[in-house]
């Protein structure tokens, strides 16, 4: 079920009600799971089964945790049930596939069945969310919790629950354990992030879609300007898909009285990659700094085993984006410009005399080109567009005007926004005409959008 | 690894839960600026529509017809009830047959009908690719104008010589005009659409503001969403699209007539259906209903389908669905009229006659005792040819 979508709409205006109405009562719970996971079941009711299975289990092993004296084998039974679901939905295609290309290259006559396995949605999402509830548990950063129904809620609340973003137990279920004291405020603020995610989602990322797309299925036929183009408005294409997706679960958890963490921040004014990680999929790295960085050592042991961890992380980062060597690429390639950036800032020069425009401007060029990996299709189409951006000539791109406007006036705001002159943009007037033009926009020049967002694939 | 460099405004503590920023812009209304928000959009959405048909002109001639290119414009086929309903004596409505698909404005039915009354204004509202299905639905949602007035509602037997016309195949298929159909009950079995695609056609077919987004698409911007369109022209200026200048379209499609005479004549082999079992009959039903319960005076004109096309068995079962459609009109106090297949050579194919056809049809029309009495408000017998 899309937010962007009547069908949503629906839901919400039946289960807010309800919700409302019981949120004080003990059955506030139950109609929150009910809702989520009537939500989840609207793509395909078989999802529920591997979401109860997860759900159960993990409560389970939480609570053998903490009563018996196996704690490390309990919590390598969490860990291995949510990188084996993962292994196996996700992956399991991704293995054949290089299997059988190691088999092919060795002269072998044999080729395993591709598995036809569909990946189900917002599994990376709420599988990430209870392993980390586990190791948390395990750690003692937080009491296991001893309901089954509101530890359900917490890995299914279905705002969150198809792409994040991905919550960590210390926030959310605290929430959960005291009625939601709902103020008129949240309802607005609840809304006002709504709006602005319908806005990213409609009316920007999928009209950059058609173009880029149009480049992308075709990258042989354009030239230089168009791919150029096109790889500049993906890259805020999937900054508007992604960030307005969890604004608009930011803004329905909101008024639910719920507070998810803020899961952007204007990742394209970074002045480093590392920046660029700290505003970018925010519950995201963080999930790979606290569960898989720190543990592999972190930066405590040295340059080398810093930027060890610091590679490895960002490549199991990038495979855990997709099943395709092209995510791992995009993951390494990161990984050596937070290198580069990190030496960088070490250096007086970069750190005093480079203007932060420039820095900005130097890292958004980066993260757009390591963009080519992630939406190519493959490593040889990655590399065609790369080498048709270099060599190729000058043709007309016939990039959209309004699409440059757009994207350059969003940018423009985050300048403002991060600048001294953020106080002309929470003026009244401002403030009241943006959402009145945005939603004017929507209705009236908006598509009737049915484009899903790109990460929910992942 | 991850390092806060910009600490957005946090908005939380104030209501007790936890210190989670509010985001990363200043898109923030209070609750009474809400209010103001929802006012000042509640009347774009209520007065918008109304507004607009004060700003772009609309000023059909005697021979209007929705240009081909609207003919997914249902707002302005709404605009146009509303105007024919002021400015017409009788509406003839129906598909591409009452449109005049091969014919131009001025070799209609219902140019034919006005010419030979004398004294009658009839308006054109045929709908091309209106098969009774989404017509009904038309009348439903958009044709709510019509209220007491003649309606001349034509119905071509070619929506029940197959199942996939009479859109009873399993198989999905695209036809025309889905937008109308009954999205949920009763279903149609060729409809394939997603329920939450159903769902939207359900809601903003209520919604008139919606439909008046999809007028200005279909009008200014080639059919195509914004978007969409200004991809395909990247360096145009959209507001210099809106012209307030409604498209026209006076001439039929001559072009598409080839071979005319041999394939009007050819005997093609028909796989009707039951008239009990057909949709499109049950839909072409629930037009009269929906008309004469709007207070109209509704007269049915049946046909005239090319019978030269035919061979002996389907000529049999056409006349076996000719009389159920008649007894049914005969039961529900409906005048009817129905004409006997005009020559060959004035078919264009299996249903849609050359302008000699139509003013043929039309003489034929006003001779006919029910249509006199019924549509021209004659009691005396017919003139002599």
């Amino acid at each position: 079920m899309l937010f962007h979508s009547w069908v949503f709409a629906i839901f919400f205006l039946v289960a807010y009600p309800i919700y409302l109405a019981l949120r004080r009562t003990r059955l506030g719970l139950l109609w929150l799971l009910t809702a989520s996971y009537l939500f989840y079941a609207w793509a395909n009711p078989l999802y529920l089964v591997l979401i109860a299975y997860s759900t159960l289990l993990d409560y389970v092993v939480v609570a053998r945790m903490t009563r018996s004296g196996h704690r490390k084998a309990w919590l390598a039974v969490s860990i291995a049930n949510g990188l084996g679901l993962l292994g196996f939905f996700k992956y399991a295609g991704f293995i054949t596939d290089n299997i059988n290309a190691l088999l092919s290259s060795l002269s072998i006559p044999y080729a395993a069945p591709a598995p036809g396995i569909l990946l189900p949605v917002g599994l990376s999402f709420y599988l990430f969310q209870s392993v980390s509830y586990a190791i948390d548990v395990y750690r003692g950063r937080i009491e296991r919790e001893t309901s089954l129904i509101r530890h359900a809620v917490f890995v299914s609340f279905f705002p969150r629950l198809l792409a994040g973003p991905i919550e960590r137990a210390g926030n959310l279920l605290p929430q959960l354990r005291q009625t939601p004291r709902l103020s008129a405020e949240d309802v607005t603020e609840g809304l006002s992030l709504f709006v602005v995610g319908l806005f990213k989602k409609v009316a920007l990322a999928d009209y950059l879609a058609i173009y880029v797309k149009q480049i992308y299925d075709a990258p042989g036929d354009f030239q230089s300007p168009a791919l150029i183009l096109a790889t500049f408005l993906f890259g805020w294409r999937i900054y508007f898909d992604f960030s307005g997706y969890t604004d608009m679960a930011r803004g329905v958890a909101r008024m639910m009285g719920i507070r998810l963490m803020l899961n952007f921040n204007n990742p394209y004014l970074a002045t480093s990659l590392g920046d660029f990680w700290a505003r970018w999929h925010i519950s995201l790295s963080s999930w790979f700094k606290d569960y898989v960085y720190i543990p592999l050592g972190g930066n405590r042991r040295g340059a080398f085993n810093t930027y060890r961890n610091m590679f490895l992380t960002m490549v199991i980062s990038g495979l855990w984006h997709g099943a395709a060597w092209t995510f791992v690429i995009w993951g390494a390639v990161h990984a050596l410009g937070r290198f580069a950036t990190r030496e960088l800032e070490r250096t007086t020069f970069y750190r005093e005399r480079i203007p932060k425009l420039v820095k900005q401007l130097l890292i958004f060029a980066f993260v757009t080109f390591a963009w080519i990996f992630f939406e190519a299709d493959s490593i040889g189409q990655a590399w065609l567009i790369i080498t048709r951006i270099f060599t190729s000539g000058f043709a007309d791109p016939r990039c959209p005007v309004l699409a440059l406007v757009l994207v350059f006036g969003v940018w423009l705001y985050q300048f403002a926004y991060e600048s001294r002159f953020r106080w002309v943009l929470e003026s009244r007037g401002v403030r009241f005409g943006a959402v009145v033009l945005m939603i004017l926009y929507l209705a009236i020049f908006a598509p009737a959008s049915d484009q899903a967002f790109i990460y929910l694939q992942f | 690894m991850v390092k806060k460099e910009s600490k957005p405004k946090s908005a939380s503590a104030a209501t007790g839960g936890p210190d989670v920023p509010f985001g990363s812009n200043c898109v923030r209304l209070s609750r009474r600026e809400w209010i103001a928000a929802a006012i000042i959009l509640l009347a774009a959405f209520c007065f918008g529509p109304a507004l607009w048909e004060r700003i772009e002109k609309f000023e059909p001639g005697p021979d209007y017809r929705l240009p081909y290119a609207s003919g997914y414009d249902y707002w302005l086929y709404g605009r146009y009830c509303r105007w024919a309903h002021k400015n017409s004596d009788a509406l003839v409505i129906g598909d591409s047959v009452v449109w005049g698909h091969y014919v131009d404005t001025d070799g209609t039915l219902s140019h034919y009908l006005s010419r030979d009354s004398a004294d009658l204004r009839f308006a054109n509202m045929g709908v091309d690719g209106a098969h009774p299905a989404a017509l009904a639905g038309l009348l439903r949602y958009y044709g709510r104008a019509v209220t007491g007035r003649k309606v001349v509602l034509h119905l071509n037997p070619l929506w029940m010589t197959s199942k996939k016309q009479d859109l009873q195949t399993e198989k999905q298929f695209r036809f025309n005009h889905s937008r109308l159909v009954p999205q949920f009950f009763p279903r149609i079995p060729c409809y394939w659409a997603p329920y939450s695609k159903r769902l939207s056609v359900a809601i903003e077919r209520y919604l008139p503001f919606f439909a008046w987004t999809s007028h200005l698409r279909i009008s200014y911007f080639d059919s195509m969403d914004l978007p969409a369109w200004t991809v395909e022209h990247p360096y145009a200026n959209p507001l210099k699209a809106v012209t307030l200048v409604l498209p026209e379209d006076k001439r039929g499609k001559q072009d598409e007539i080839i071979g005319r005479g041999e394939r009007a004549a050819a005997p093609g082999g028909m796989d009707w259906v039951e008239l009990e079992g057909s949709l499109q009959w049950r839909f072409f039903r629930d037009s009269v209903k929906i008309l004469k319960a709007r207070g109209n005076t509704v007269f049915v004109l049946v046909g005239p389908f090319n019978e030269h096309r035919m061979g002996a068995e389907d000529l049999a079962v056409y006349r076996k669905i000719q009389g159920g459609i008649e007894t049914w009109l005969r039961q529900n106090d409906v005048p009817y009229f129905m004409p006997p297949a005009l020559p060959a050579a004035l078919y264009v194919d299996a249903s849609h006659p050359v302008a000699e056809g139509y003013a043929s049809l039309a003489a034929q029309l006003i001779r006919n005792a029910a249509f006199r009495s019924a549509i021209l408000g004659r009691s005396e017998s017919a003139p002599a040819d």
